[in-house]
């Protein structure tokens, strides 16, 4: 019963939604309509166990005094405490409605400039690894990077100085090598994911149900 | 150890401090190098250049503050053209953080402290003209005026809150958000994100589907931009324009010949050729942060590729390519 049921369910609505998006009738639209009022609430469920696990995990390592549990911390408090402040306590640093509300501040001045630090810290390491790893090591290696330097210049304004060919090859390089290969890759991955769906639809494919049921 | 050895161990803290000379010098002197454009963002500037008052864009700001760099100023750079074309304007996310991306947006593009700025009006603000029955772009900035405001001189024009633009923000599972607007976008947003009633706005009344909007721009740090074309384009032929960061931007050119996306800004280089688009045509007098920006992406791509030469010259005058394997640097 316990892998019976999701089986059907997954199957029923799995074939329902498919055969709906080809069928342009009024009754066809309802039930789409219908599942799309649906599944965010489901969403929101699945956001509940979430929330519910992160901190039962979390709350777990401080008590038990695990490895690095002082991070633990800074997991939970930001997690309780930017959906509190921003409903429950909506309110400006100096106590107005107007001014941008504490959350927001958080917002704008922790969550964005750490994230962003993240990511800029990329062109660091980018240039560390071109210089001790970007060899041309055998012809294969040879055309790719020098491909890399060609598309590198002709993105930037110094390669319009440099030469005018520089862009033009760099876009022939994006528009055409790149766009065949790019295509060859997403037509793979898109006949992988339609023999995927297929099989988890018509419950060939059961490792999503986990251990249920055996 | 030899000269071509050593060079190869280099500490690794010299690459990092050299980046980030080279990053920061561009910025204190603003060479300002010429961009050209490119095919790409000329047909999505093209296209939004031929709208107006009676149609409608969205623009997604589909990204996380990670890439904000790359993707704030093409979702910036689309905002003013449109309101410069008094194109309606909504303002959607597909993550919590693009909420706040998005507000960001449409803050620097009203913040009078911004150059060539729009003076925005409150949705509260106007609500004698609208419930006085008047509600077509024209007529609602003439009333605006007769009414006593007066637009400061370095605004570039007024902006109002519910005719032209409206900010939705973040919903949870925006696929099915977007799938839910090809039907109805108030359904999905009852309200925007200041809380005002999506049915009371001329806006929604005028464009209640994404089958009754003539473009979504999605800027994005991922492949969130897809969603558009997946729901959007292919379900009801919704024109989509793609703003991407530039490591993404190669994952995309298919869907440009495919004619699935109508153009692609590609990094800090395709929002500064919007950029450029908007000052060669007179809508904005100067460019802004990814021109800027384009000084320093220069700078460091030179000193990548001198890195990637010395690298191989160091390499190969050292003999390493005869020998199996070479010892770690720091």
């Amino acid at each position: 019963m316990k892998r019976t049921v999701p089986l059907m369910i997954v199957m029923v609505g799995g074939i329902l939604m498919m055969v709906q998006y080809f069928i342009p009738h009024q009754y066809s639209q309802a039930v789409f309509d219908s599942y799309v009022s649906w599944a965010p609430i489901i969403a929101a469920f699945a956001l509940i166990l979430g929330v519910g696990s992160l901190t039962r995990v979390h709350a777990h390592k401080i008590r038990r005094k695990a490895e690095n549990w002082q991070y633990s911390w800074a997991v939970l408090i930001p997690l309780y405490a930017m959906p509190v402040l921003a409903h429950i306590w909506p309110v400006s640093l100096s106590g107005g409605m107007d001014e941008p509300s504490i959350f927001h501040f958080l917002f704008m001045h922790i969550q964005v400039p750490i994230q962003a630090t993240m990511f800029s810290m990329l062109a660091f390491y980018i240039a560390s690894a071109a210089f001790r790893a970007f060899r041309a090591k055998s012809a294969l290696a040879t055309v790719l990077l020098l491909a890399a330097v060609i598309v590198m210049l002709g993105q930037v304004p110094i390669g319009d100085l440099i030469a005018k060919w520089f862009p033009q090859i760099g876009l022939w390089i994006l528009r055409y090598p790149n766009l065949a290969a790019k295509r060859a890759i997403m037509l793979g991955v898109g006949f992988g994911i339609l023999a995927t769906n297929l099989k988890i639809i018509f419950g060939v494919e059961r490792n999503w149900l986990g251990g249920a049921g055996k | 150890m030899n000269i071509w050895e050593r060079m190869l161990n280099i500490d690794r803290r010299w690459i990092f401090l050299s980046i980030g000379v080279v990053s920061i010098i561009p910025f204190l002197t603003k060479i300002g190098l010429p961009v050209s454009t490119t095919e790409e963002v000329e047909d999505i500037f093209t296209y939004i250049d031929s709208l107006g008052k009676e149609n409608a864009i969205f623009i997604s700001f589909d990204f996380d503050p990670g890439t904000q760099a790359e993707n704030m100023p093409m979702g910036v750079a689309v905002m003013r053209h449109a309101f410069h074309n008094h194109v309606p304007v909504f303002l959607t996310a597909y993550t919590p953080l693009g909420h706040g991306m998005a507000g960001g947006a449409l803050d620097y593009v009203t913040r009078p402290s911004t150059p060539g700025y729009y003076t925005s009006v409150d949705f509260d603000e106007w609500a004698d003209i609208r419930n006085a029955g008047i509600t077509d772009r024209d007529e609602l900035e003439a009333a605006w005026e007769e009414a006593g405001n007066v637009l400061p001189d370095d605004s570039h024009g007024w902006v109002f809150e519910g005719r032209d633009f409206v900010y939705l923000g973040y919903a949870p599972l925006f696929h099915l958000v977007i799938l839910g607007m090809t039907s109805s976008i108030e359904t999905q947003y009852p309200s925007d994100a200041h809380d005002n009633p999506l049915s009371e706005m001329p806006i929604l009344r005028e464009h209640k589907s994404l089958r009754e909007v003539d473009l979504a721009v999605t800027t994005s740090g991922s492949s969130a931009c897809t969603a558009w074309v997946i729901y959007g384009r292919e379900k009801i032929g919704l024109p989509v324009a793609f703003g991407v960061t530039a490591v993404s931007a190669t994952d995309y050119y298919p869907y440009i010949q495919s004619g699935q996306i109508i153009g692609q800004m590609g990094g800090l280089r395709g929002a500064a050729e919007y950029e450029v688009l908007l000052q060669q045509n007179g809508i904005t007098e100067t460019t802004d942060k990814a021109f800027t920006g384009m000084d320093v992406q220069s700078a460091d791509h030179l000193l990548i590729i001198f890195f990637i030469i010395m690298g191989n010259i160091a390499y190969f005058m050292g003999g390493f390519h005869r020998k199996k394997q070479l010892k770690g640097g720091r």
